[in-house]
Formats: C-alpha cells, structure tokens, sequence
C-alpha cells in the first residue's frame, strides 16, 4: 500500500514536470529556428554577407549601445550619418523585418489560441472568424483613401476586426452558438467583406497603390521596417499582456458555458471581452503586414497537440512557435525565388493549407476544442 | 426502518474513511454549523422564444441537510426547475431564497461559492487531467492573478477522495470511461465547497455500478458534510431508496411532495408516471416493481391538445 502511494506521488510529481519540459523543449526549439532563421534572413539577399559579418554587425555594440539609434528605431527619430552601408542593410532593413514578423505571428499564434477558446473550437482562426477580412477592409480602406489616419492603423483595423466579429457571433446566434455555426458565418461574413475589399480596386486609379495593396492583401512583410515595428509593438505588449492576465478566465470557458456559468463567471461578458483581446492582437498584426493566413490557425493547433490544453502553457507556446514558424515561412518567402519576392502569406497558405487537411483526415471528431 | 438506512450508510462511510487515512475534513469544517436552507417561491421558469413557461408558479421548499429528489416523467420540467432554482435560468417571476438571502443579491462568484450545479452533460477540454478539472472548480475562490492557495489545494485534495477518483488523478478525462467522468465531474462541483449541491440526474446514462457510486457519494455529503443535495433522478427506485424528501413533477407543476414512503405509491406512479407498478415495503426499503404502461385515451387527447 505504502509503496503503491510512493509510486503514485512519484507520478503526480513527475507529471507537471514533464509537461513543462515539453513545453521547454517547444520553446527551445522555437528559439533555435528563429536565430537560424534571423541569420540567414541578414546574411542572404541583394547585399550579401557572410554569415561571420552579418553576426558581428547584429552584435555591434556601438549601435546596440547607442541611445541616439534606439531613439531613431523606436521614437521615429533621424537615423544617425555615421551609419555603414553595412549597418544600414542589416538594422535598417533586415532586422526590422524579422521584428515584425516576431510579432505578428506571435499576435496571430495568440489571437488564435484565444479564438479557439472563446468558440470552443478548433477550427476557428481570426482568418476563419471573419475578424481578419473585417479589419482588412478597413486597412484597405485607410491605404487607399484615408491615409492621414495611418498612425491609427491598429485601432481602426481593430474596429473592423471588432464589427467583423460581432456580426459572425450575431448571424450564428440562436440560443447560443456552436462551432459549425459560428465557422459557417465566419466564411460568410469573411467572403462579403473579402468582396468589398476587391471591388475597392476598382476606385483606385493609381497603379502602385494597387500593387501595394495587391501585396498586402496577400499578407506581406515586403519592406517592414521600423515604422511598422512602431505601430505594432505598443499593442502587441497591451494584447499579449492582457491575454496572460485572462489565462484563468480561458481555462474555465473551455469548460463550456454552463459549468463556467456554475462556477460564476458572467461568460457573455468575459466572452466578450476576451475576444476584444483577441481582436486588438489580430488588429496589430493586419496592420503592418496584411492577411496572413492559416498562421492563427495551425500554431495553437500544433502547441495544444504537444503540451495539451492548459492556457498559460498553450499561450506561452505559441508565443514562442508563432514567430519561429513566420519567420521561417519569410525564409522561404524573400529567397526561395529570389530576386522575386513572394508574400509570406502565400507560403503559409501553401504551407498551413494541407497541415489543415492532414488534421481532417487524422482527427475524427475535429472541431470542439 | 428508513430511519436506520441513512446511518448505516454513514457507518460505512466512516469505516471506508478510517481506512483511507482520510486526513482532516475540510468540507465539514465549514458546514458543520447548520445547513444550509434553500427554497424557491411561485417560480415561472421558461425558456426564451418559448411562450408558455414550463414551470408556472411553483414553491419548493428543500429540506436542509438532507437529499430532496425530484422526479416525474420526461418534460415534466425537473431539469428546467432546477435550472430556476439554481438562477441558470433566470426565472420570470418568483424568488429564490439561498440561508435568507435572495438569489439574485448574490454575486456571480459569490453565488458559485454557496451553490453548486452539475449539469447533464459536461465536455472536458482535450488533454486536461482528472486533477487539473477538479482545480477549476475553485475559481469562484480566484481573483486575477491569484494561484491555488493551501485551502483550494486542500479542498481539491477533499473533493478528489470524496468522489472516490484518487486512482485517476493523473488520468486524462477524455481517456475515462462514462461513469469515471462523471465521477470526476462531481469531484470538480464540490471542490466549489458549496453548502447547496444540485445535480441534474448525476446517474442517468450510467452502469449500475456506477450509479451506487455516484448516490454513495450523494449520501455522504449529506451525513458527513451537512450539505444541502437537491437531485434529479430518473429513476424512481433510486428516488425511493436514497433521497430523504421527494418531490414529484407532472407536466410542469409539482404533484406532490413528503418523504419516499408517503409519496411513492402505486396510485402516484399511475398518475404521475403513467404506470402500473407494485410497491411494497421491505427491510431495504420501499421496492418498485413497475409492471405495465398505462395507456388513457382520454387523458391522452387533452395533453394533446393542451
């Protein structure tokens, strides 16, 4: 007896423990691809570097301890003249991009996680929930014909997103939602703005403006520097901070909401306001680099399969696989055909688009989380 | 006779504990000072887009501290009623009063701290274990940020031993079998540590032996945790044998209430339940011996049209 109790707390001890390795393992891994991925994104390109020269200048310290730099990168300020040509490529141009594309799959990563939770189902994305064509017709919108308003990128696109989403719980509401339901009404709504967004091409005379917006539409880091590292970084830290003060909140929800509502949370309310979370890191990512797809969707799929379904540890999870994945997928999307540059979110797609499958044909009853 | 079940039970309980080791007990702790009182008042419950109310004015009185069963006929409105009475759904009218206080003063958490519901069915996230679920019934305890203080742990330790699951513990829900589940389930309600527990027919769907499981369990919050039980059971030899006061449900009015031997007799399990049954008393207690349906005609057309 005594020994079976030895055995029993000996497997309630090493349980946590080999969970959070597995988490550990995930995040170590996903550093590994992401400095690998840095890499070669600095070294490889028009102006190439050896791999010994784009490391020195990544670690120069006389730029990585100049207040006078930091000030120009965060604060928008006057990029100094005593720049290199050198230094100009790699923290000018090539760093910044591999910035935004950490925070944008780590918004997309999240908000997805979150998503899934807050519908109960695996299927949803902000891709799929229609909370992505909704906040990209208002980018489009403020591209084409409002462009004072740039600065305010992320909030708009974040009303958007917002409105989007309201809509899709709307359609699918009756007495309560389900998972069919709401992806159902997500592809609708997602399809009506989508049209919109295509039929705006018709107004724009300028061509450039429709490349650029051709471009973004298809979910794009093409020529993301600092200024979209600006725009983002404020509201990704607001999002994902807010998102790991809920993750008590997410666990219950997953409950359902009848066992949520027995254990007291008001679940409309909270709903609710999870999914603003959600919808403000969705926004933050839309706004500078456009409708990447299938990222939202797969990094919380691939994390709840390893480390199970746990929120803190599933957020955490996709805070670290969601840059490593975009970034790498950003690999393939500057040079696999260089010197064509294709969108990232095209490689994602092709990527994301047959996991997707694989996930249906594997998994029997896909769809409740 | 019906006197002397209950604490045989208890009895046996007491020795299981002994056995266990079973260390402090600290749900009773909390309720040892006096049940809790529970009851509603002409309750109109329905459900939104329905026009008519399945329950239209009803009272129930819950006896404090001992299993008040309600049962009655599918549609009868047993579920819809506890619902009402548990404030999941909102009634139209009517109040509902929780130790004196009305239900709706209480706050979400607050109310989730005193009352617990189980509902019919409960889907556990893919990957949680046996443990993990059992902890989410303390988050009416949990305010932002805070982690499981030693008095949740303790009271998961409880709840865990109370529902007999400590062999599952590290099990993942999902890989359990129906009865386990639900073992689980009503581990995770009363770890709320409430002083009212409802359950919506905890044992429907499940093997025998897991039905003696779950209502051993129900038996033992009552004696050895004072704890207030409110029950729907489908099964009325269940009803008669476990619960300490019963109220019987037809067509969404409460057709009688008292203790098993006053309420179930063969007259009331004809009208209510529409069967011809033989009940006779026992040193096990009341046994239901149902027989045939009963099939009325008349009565019948008037449901129909009504």
């Amino acid at each position: 007896m005594g020994k079976l109790l030895d055995t029993v707390a000996g497997v309630r001890t090493a349980e946590p423990k080999r969970v959070d390795s597995k988490l550990t393992a995930l995040a170590i891994a996903s550093v590994v691809v992401l400095i690998g991925a840095t890499l070669v994104q600095v070294s490889f390109g028009a102006f190439p570097l050896t791999l010994q020269e784009a490391w020195s200048t990544v670690f120069d310290p006389t730029v990585l301890f100049s207040q006078e730099v930091w000030n120009a990168f965060l604060l928008g300020g006057e990029i100094p003249d005593w720049f290199s040509r050198r230094q100009l490529i790699v923290w000018n141009i090539r760093l910044p991009r591999i910035l935004v594309g950490i925070l944008v799959g780590a918004n997309l990563a999240v908000s997805g996680a979150i998503f899934q939770i807050v519908t109960r189902n695996e299927l949803a994305s902000p891709y799929i929930l229609g909370v992505s064509d909704g906040a990209g017709l208002v980018v489009l919108l403020t591209l084409t014909t409002f462009s004072g308003y740039l600065p305010f990128m992320p909030i708009l696109a974040a009303l958007g997103g917002g409105a989007a989403f309201l809509l899709v719980y709307a359609i699918a509401w009756k007495n309560g939602t389900s998972p069919v339901r709401l992806v159902l009404a997500g592809v609708v709504v997602g399809t009506i703005f989508g049209s919109v967004q295509r039929a705006l091409f018709f107004f724009i005379d300028n061509i450039a403006v429709v490349m650029s917006a051709q471009t973004w539409l298809s979910g794009s880091l093409m020529g993301t520097d600092w200024a979209q590292v600006r725009i983002a970084l404020p509201f990704t830290v607001l999002a994902l901070g807010l998102a790991f003060v809920v993750t008590q909140e997410l666990d219950v929800l997953l409950l359902g909401e009848d066992t949520a509502d027995s254990l007291g949370m008001p679940v409309e309310k909270v709903r609710f306001a999870v999914a603003g979370i959600a919808i403000i890191s969705t926004a933050a990512a839309i706004a500078v680099a456009g409708l990447i797809g299938f990222v939202g969707l797969i990094v919380p799929h691939m994390v709840r399969n390893i480390i199970g379904s746990d929120s803190k540890r599933l957020l955490i999870g996709c805070l670290f696989l969601g840059p490593a994945l975009l970034v790498g997928a950003d690999i393939g999307a500057r040079l696999a055909l260089s010197p064509v540059q294709l969108p990232v979110g095209i490689i994602t797609g092709i990527v994301g688009g047959p996991y997707f499958l694989y996930l249906m044909r594997k998994k029997e009853n896909l769809g409740e989380v | 006779m019906s006197d002397q079940q209950p604490s045989t039970s208890k009895q046996t309980r007491a020795t299981t504990q002994r056995q266990n080791g079973a260390a402090d007990n600290v749900l009773a702790d909390d309720t040892a000072i006096s049940p809790a009182e529970f009851s509603g008042t002409d309750l109109v419950v329905g459900y939104p887009g329905n026009d008519e109310p399945v329950i239209d004015g009803e009272s129930v009185t819950v006896s404090p501290g001992e299993v008040t069963a309600l049962i009655g006929p599918n549609g009868s409105g047993k579920s819809t009623l506890l619902k009402g009475l548990a404030d999941k759904i909102t009634p139209e009218s009517g109040t509902v009063l929780l130790d004196g206080d009305v239900i709706d003063s209480l706050g979400s958490k607050e109310l989730a701290r005193k009352l617990g519901i189980l509902s019919q069915q409960n889907v556990a996230p893919a990957g949680i274990s046996v443990e993990d679920l059992v902890e989410r019934g303390r988050y009416p305890y949990c305010g932002f940020f805070e982690s499981l203080t030693d008095d949740d742990r303790a009271a998961v330790e409880e709840a865990i031993e109370l529902a007999g699951v400590e062999h599952l513990r590290d099990r993942e829900v999902g890989s359990l079998s129906g009865g386990q589940k639900q073992l689980v389930w009503i581990a995770m309600a009363l770890a709320q540590n409430t002083d009212v527990v409802l359950l919506d027919e905890p044992t429907t769907f499940l093997d025998p032996h897991h039905q003696l499981e779950v209502m051993e369990i129900v038996e033992a919050l009552r004696d050895e945790n004072n704890i207030t039980v409110v029950v729907v059971l489908h099964d009325i030899v269940q009803a008669a044998r476990h619960a300490d006061y019963i109220v019987a449900l037809r067509d969404g009015s409460v057709y009688d209430c008292g203790p098993p031997e006053q309420i179930i007799t063969e007259q009331l399990l004809a009208e209510v339940f529409e069967i011809e049954a033989v009940v006779t008393e026992t040193e096990r207690g009341l046994q239901v011996e149902p027989l045939e349906p009963i099939n009325e005609p008349v009565s019948r057309d008037e449901e129909g049209t009504g």
